[in-house]
């Protein structure tokens, strides 16, 4: 990842520096890992158990329950949900990144005439969020209510990522593309030819982004959609959630043997569902070819 | 990172500069279309902040009321504190969140131990996905007056157990610190991804010199983000009167409302009783708010450091 | 050229992908011919985690067989809040179903805008179900100006709330079952300090509650309105003829508010009180934390609830005693409206359809669709016992209406329920616990919590609420007074109600007469 192979001796600063470094992150390491461990384990804990969730952390493995996972996973919508899921951030990344990179790169041009007022442009709904009813208008007169189009389509474009992007695609040396130009290439195949592919850590970061956007999405698949067979996983979630809060009704638990705080642990697993997939390829590309050094090596 | 060497065409080139990128504008054409459709149309239909929204008469029909919105917002009892409270958060935050991600980005960048380099990284992006339910359940386990782990700790030294959760002075650190418990490794991502475009060569050359490890981060590592890290500053200060609703929301309890209460919890409350032309018109006044801040703060930006959003 | 090709077919091939779904209908819109008429139904679901009634659910067939209606089912969202947000959106978009379940506050604005259509030609062509779904309250509760604009089926069981201490604490303590506030202190003051679990450690405390507040039960709201009701102002709104009023206005709330602050102060109430969240205050009671506490029927003694507990404390149990009396004889365990799910149609409903529906819901109280809806089908979903259906003797318990493939067929049950005899032993049976061998049944308890003391304020949650500002004046004010951020005295307490009045609590009180006086609430 870095340039360690340097024969350069540490001084007694460099090595003051290391030290600080490591010390920093082993903190850092318990100060995350004991409050995600406590809910790794309440996500496992059995109905019958008796104590603080502080005593819960130290409850031997083979005491857990998978209860929680067994009424999150076995519920009856759960496959319908997970499908719909997938098709939403499939769709949904996919729609995100066909607007985002061709807009990040065009901005990304400094000699473009009108630059400025693009960005303008694409910077002003970032700060203006009108509320619920103007954008449901919106919808409803695209005839797009009770379809999944409607869960991803106005939320695909991020003012954030494009403008994130946009700042990684300044960062590609011009004498590259120029040179390119005095080729004869066409803009479009410059695009596709040289920028992506020496863009692909960060379009792999911002296509995540919108991914763990999409998927964790709850209110517009909620406020759009109307037909059951079309509803995402974050509405099981919810309905699973909520139902366990709710007090006037509580008659039979539909969850049997599991704990209702067990059942919320649990779901921030399904949450992180791209990140726990996605996450492998984005490090090796975090810790292969720095974007310079492919362009230079 | 060179400036290009036709910065400002001439007029008279203007056209032939057009011209010469028309296939840039064919592509800027989709996007475009999809702005207008999708996020000027819901602003143009912001208007009914000025309005007596009647669905059949629609957004256009609905008749004119002025500025009734605007001035229930401003004419708040509570109006100067929410603003406070709200602002109070987003600079907090600024200050907090944002350079411990910097400082865990640029550490794990510079760790040399590979393991505990993957396992802190990988440890620390995880917290982004809790719920702000589940941070509740564990803020209540470390800082519930009863029988929070930090509460035990302080009794164990002699010390009066501390409801921190729902004490004026310690509700807001409970607040900015949780956040930057929960979002600091998510943050670091994308310094982290801007670190990976460091040229390795300026540091041989750096180390060649006999730099030590401070002046590499000092003169190398940290110019080298500065871009990243301006936008993202610039950007959350668009956004400066929008600040965690989801936090708040779990969070405060009618004991802190008055440290605890912001603008987007107020609304919230509003639109349970359905007041949704007040959301909206709060909406427009905190885009405009924004709006200011963004272009005052590119101008200085450009002017400190060269770098800017347009 | 050939890579320009390949750029091209790229970018074609994700602009269809792109547009694939956006224009592909929703599967279930097909098949509007002379045929069966369709009903766009959003209904409330009974167990939201269960999911709706399957694409093959019988109920479809039988509804599209007998009535001639194509039912097509939308559930509402699980929480209020939300629910309250699609159904304002879709009002917004001129885009209600045809049938659909709204609350109260939701509905007068629907009704304001002239969104919502009037229902009373309705109610005589339902004459079954008019007999036992809609009384002079229910059909009150949706009248304005004299027209009828939705339908109000029974909600949730009235007073199914009571005071519960926990009996094996105080035989370990050897003390009895207290009676006035003084009395109940003491158990407080002996549950905290004096180790009635026998661990000894000091981890218990005599009462246990969070902060519920609704409309009709705002201040320190519902889990502390016992001691509300000892000092006679339980509830926001006091509904006699005598003494209308909200009860934060008046001189005995300072009383009880000092009360509250005395258990505070003595350190007598779980001090995570005010940070607890409903399901925190129910994972703490069913681990011994508190020994006094107010709880709902079913949330206490249904038999997956009261399991854990039973678990934990097989020696231990609760009884119901009677609310805290206070020094002027005032006792209520708080106090208790009849609440009602609001079914309205939209505004522009054909009158085909508008018959269709009154069709549909007589349907759902006749004997078929009552046990339908309700429970699904006999011997397959239920078997009959006594009258009652029950869950055992079914073939196949995965199906048996309580089991997780027999529940979404009932999902539609609250459009059809009323909280008769027959619901309640059937949703609340009489079962041995696993652990103690205990006899429980959440209907006792209910009866028992019924038979206490109680104060009726009918019609409180149709009083105009709060402006915002006013509302969290209120409920801040309150808990400052508790938490000492606000000192309580009687020079600061008149001094806040002047601020209070001052800030519009007079206005609303006066907006709350006007309204109770025209709908004729006052007793």
């Amino acid at each position: 990842m870095k340039v360690k192979t340097s024969p350069i001796r540490l001084t007694a600063s460099d090595r003051l520096f290391y030290s600080l470094i490591n010390i920093f992150l082993v903190m850092l390491f318990f100060v995350i890992a004991v409050p995600l461990w406590s809910t790794v384990t309440l996500s496992f804990r059995p109905n019958d158990f008796i104590g603080t969730n502080f005593e819960g952390m130290f409850l031997a493995p083979w005491k857990w329950s998978n209860a929680a996972y067994k009424a999150l996973l076995g519920n009856n919508g759960f496959i319908i949900a997970f499908a719909n899921s997938l098709k939403i951030i499939f769709f949904g990344v996919a729609t995100a990144l066909f607007f985002t990179i061709p807009l990040a790169y065009s901005l990304s041009i400094k000699t473009l005439p009108g630059r400025a007022v693009l960005v303008i442009i694409i910077l002003i709904p970032h700060m203006f969020d009108v509320g619920i009813i103007p954008s449901f208008l919106m919808v409803k007169n695209l005839g797009l209510i009770d379809k999944l189009a409607a869960v991803f389509l106005p939320t695909a474009v991020s003012t954030y990522n494009v403008l994130i992007m946009k700042g990684f695609f300044e960062g590609i040396p011009v004498e590259l593309k120029e040179s390119a130009r005095i080729d004869g290439a066409s803009e479009l195949y410059l695009l596709m030819r040289i920028i992506i592919p020496l863009s692909k850590p960060i379009i792999l970061t911002i296509g995540l982004f919108y991914g763990v956007t999409f998927w964790n999405d709850f209110f517009h698949p909620m406020l759009y959609l109307n037909s059951n067979h079309l509803m995402p996983l974050p509405i099981l979630l919810r309905n699973i959630l909520i139902a366990s809060g709710m007090n006037e009704f509580v008659e039979v638990n539909a969850f049997g043997e599991a704990p209702v705080q067990s059942i919320k642990a649990a779901s921030v697993f399904l949450a992180a569902i791209p990140m726990i997939i996605a996450y492998p390829f984005i490090q090796k590309y975090f810790s292969k070819g720095t974007l310079l050094g492919s362009i230079k090596g | 990172m060179k400036p290009e060497k036709r910065l400002i065409p001439a007029t008279s080139t203007l056209w032939r500069e057009i011209k010469r990128h028309r296939a840039i504008y064919l592509l800027l054409l989709i996007p475009m279309v999809y702005f207008i459709v999708f996020k000027y149309i819901p602003i143009w239909n912001g208007q009914i902040a000025f309005k007596k929204f009647m669905p059949r008469q629609g957004v256009v029909g609905s008749p004119w009321i002025g500025f009734a919105n605007f001035s229930e917002f401003f004419n708040s009892f509570y109006f100067w504190e929410l603003l406070r409270n709200t602002l109070m958060y987003s600079v907090g935050k600024l200050l907090i969140s944002v350079p411990l991600s910097i400082i865990l980005a640029i550490n794990l960048y510079e760790c040399r131990l590979p393991f505990l380099r993957k396992t802190v990284q990988t440890l620390t992006y995880l917290p982004h996905f809790l719920s702000w339910v589940i941070m509740y359940g564990i803020l209540l386990v470390l800082l519930a007056p009863g029988d929070g782990l930090i509460n035990d700790i302080i009794k164990f030294f002699g010390g009066r157990g501390i409801d921190f959760l729902t004490n004026v002075r310690t509700f807001p650190w409970v607040v900015l610190f949780s956040d930057a418990w929960k979002e600091m490794g998510w943050g670091a991502i994308i310094f982290i991804a801007a670190l990976m475009g460091v040229d390795p060569t300026l540091f041989e050359a750096a180390m060649v010199e006999g730099a030590n490890s401070w002046q590499r981060v000092r003169y190398i590592t940290m110019p080298s983000i500065q871009p990243v890290i301006i936008l993202v500053v610039l950007l959350r200060l668009g956004k400066i009167l929008s600040v965690g609703f989801n936090q708040m929301y779990m969070l405060y309890s009618p004991s802190v409302y008055s440290v605890g209460d912001i603008i987007d919890t107020w609304v919230f409350r509003g639109l349970q009783e359905g007041k949704f032309a007040l959301a909206t018109a709060v909406g427009l006044f905190k885009g405009v708010m924004g709006l200011v801040l963004v272009i005052i703060s590119n101008r200085m930006a450009k002017r400190i450091s060269g770098s800017s959003l347009y | 050229m050939k890579k320009r090709l390949f750029t091209v077919l790229v970018v074609l091939l994700l602009t269809a992908a792109l547009a694939a779904p956006v224009f592909a209908q929703s599967a279930a819109d097909s098949g509007k011919a002379s045929g069966p008429i369709d009903i766009e139904l959003w209904y409330g679901a009974a167990m939201t985690e269960a999911g709706p009634p399957p694409s093959d659910w019988v109920g479809y067939s039988v509804i599209k067989d007998k009535l001639n209606i194509n039912l097509k089912l939308t559930a509402l969202p699980s929480s209020e809040a939300d629910q309250d947000v699609k159904i304002s959106a879709a009002s917004a978009g001129d885009n209600l179903p045809d049938l659909f379940m709204v609350r109260r506050e939701v509905w007068l604005r629907l009704v304001e805008q002239g969104l919502v259509a009037p229902v009373d030609d309705m109610y005589a062509k339902m004459p079954t179900r008019t007999s036992v779904q809609y009384d002079e309250d229910s059909r009150a509760f949706t009248t304005i100006d004299g027209v009828s604009y939705g339908l109000a089926s029974p909600g949730s069981i009235q007073k199914n709330e009571g005071v519960l201490i926990r009996k094996d604490w105080l035989d370990k303590l050897g003390l009895s079952v207290p009676k006035t506030t003084e009395e109940f202190m003491a158990v407080m003051k002996a549950f905290t300090f004096n180790d009635p679990d026998g661990n000894g450690k000091n981890d218990t405390y005599g009462y246990g509650a969070f902060l519920e507040l609704n409309n009709y039960e705002e201040g320190l709201g519902r889990r502390l309105d016992p001691w509300f009701g000892a000092f006679g102002v339980p509830g926001t709104w006091n509904l006699t003829k005598a003494d209308f009023g909200l009860n934060v206005r008046k001189p005995a709330y300072f009383d009880a508010l000092s009360f509250v602050k005395s258990m505070v102060d003595a350190g007598v109430i779980d001090p995570n009180w005010l940070s607890y969240k409903k399901d925190d205050f129910r994972a703490a009671w069913k681990q011994g934390r508190f020994g006094i506490m107010r709880e709902q029927n079913a949330a206490y003694a249904a038999t997956s609830n009261y399991a854990p507990f039973d678990k934990n404390f097989p020696d231990g149990g609760f009884v119901v005693a009677d609310p805290p009396m206070g020094p002027n004889g005032d006792a209520a365990v708080g106090v208790y409206t009849r609440a009602f799910r609001i079914y309205a149609l939209r505004d522009t409903i054909s009158a085909e359809k508008k018959d269709a529906i009154a069709r549909l819901l007589e349907w759902m109280s006749s004997d078929e669709g009552y046990f339908l809806i309700g429970w699904g089908v006999e011997g397959v979903n239920y078997t009959l016992k006594d009258g009652i259906p029950v869950a055992d003797g079914v073939p196949d318990p995965e199906y048996a209406f309580t089991g997780p493939k027999g529940q979404p067929v009932t999902q539609l049950r609250n459009l059809v329920f009323y909280n008769g005899k027959v619901e309640l032993s059937s949703r609340y049976p009489t079962y041995v616990t696993a652990t103690s061998g205990k006899t429980m049944s959440a209907l006792d308890v209910l009866r028992d919590f019924q038979s206490r003391s109680w104060v009726p304020t009918i019609g409180a949650d149709t009083l105009p609420p709060p402006g915002t500002d006013l509302k969290r004046f209120y409920e801040q004010s309150v808990a400052e007074f508790i938490t000492g951020r606000r000192v309580l005295n009687r020079a600061n307490w008149s001094s806040w109600v002047a601020e209070f009045d001052k800030l519009g609590g007079k206005a609303w009180e006066d907006a709350g007469r006007e309204v109770a006086v025209k709908n004729g609430l006052l007793r």
